[in-house]
């Protein structure tokens, strides 16, 4: 083998281990969260970042062919996808959850949404500080 | 030979990640979770088509892969509408429920 076979192996490998790592921490962050809201960020890791390396190694192993070509056409359709299957699953969680504020703030209109931040930050900061256990899982 | 022994062993670490995944569809306590984790299931198997393909040399299966990628899509979006619609319909029976008790409390009490 040559140095630029050499070159396109360790590239690869290191796209394709850095790839099977994020799906790691995409298994570990959907058995660590404890609500759908906070796993979908997990999940939305790995359809984004987690398929783009290991199809970016896949791309490198092929060289320039067609087949590359088409799994580069496979990250762009996820790229589209992977948010609007998300955003929908959020909605449907949103739409059939009953007891919703318990597990987050339900804002019902946009303006208060807006004028939020500018008045309560520090008393959010506060309520923060004071709940130091319980304010990152319930969020 | 050599990338023949990576794909085989990127293979067999996919199909390990694939369980958890599933254990999380079984137990997830909400219909959210079960669809979050067969579309992260869809992922991964999405990697693994990828590579049947490179390690078999059929370049066919890469369009397998691109159809897979639609049709799990496809999949989320219907179910996610399909289970909206089921809610619906279950608040609406249980409001027309209510509706009726109500109405024949006033009767009988008027």
């Amino acid at each position: 083998m040559g140095i630029f076979d050499w070159i396109r192996l360790i590239l690869g490998c290191s796209f394709i281990i850095c790839g099977l790592v994020i799906f790691f921490t995409e298994i570990f962050g959907v058995f660590h969260f404890q609500y759908v809201l906070n796993r979908m960020h997990a999940t939305a890791m790995g359809d984004t970042l987690g398929i783009a390396s290991c199809m970016l190694g896949l791309v490198i192993f092929s060289g320039f062919n067609m087949t590359s070509v088409k799994l580069l056409l496979i990250v762009v359709f996820l790229w589209f996808a992977s948010p609007v299957s998300s955003h929908v699953l959020a909605r449907l969680e949103v739409a059939t959850n009953e007891n919703l504020e318990s597990h987050c703030k339900v804002y019902t209109d946009l303006e208060t949404l807006e004028k939020e931040p500018a008045d309560t930050t520090a008393v959010s900061a506060s309520e923060t500080a004071q709940q130091p256990g319980t304010g990152g899982k319930e969020l | 030979m050599i990338y023949h022994y990576i794909y085989i062993a990127v293979l067999i670490i996919l199909a390990l990640m694939l369980f958890p995944c599933l254990l999380r569809a079984i137990k997830g306590p909400r219909i959210a979770d079960r669809l979050v984790s067969v579309n992260m299931m869809g992922t991964m198997v999405m990697v693994m088509i990828a590579i049947l393909a490179l390690l078999l040399d059929e370049g066919y299966l890469v369009d397998v892969c691109l159809v897979y990628a639609m049709i799990s899509f496809l999949a989320v979006v219907v179910l996610t509408k399909v289970y909206i619609g089921i809610y619906e319909e279950k608040r609406q029976a249980t409001d027309d429920q209510k509706s009726t008790e109500e109405g024949g409390m006033s009767d009988g009490n008027f």
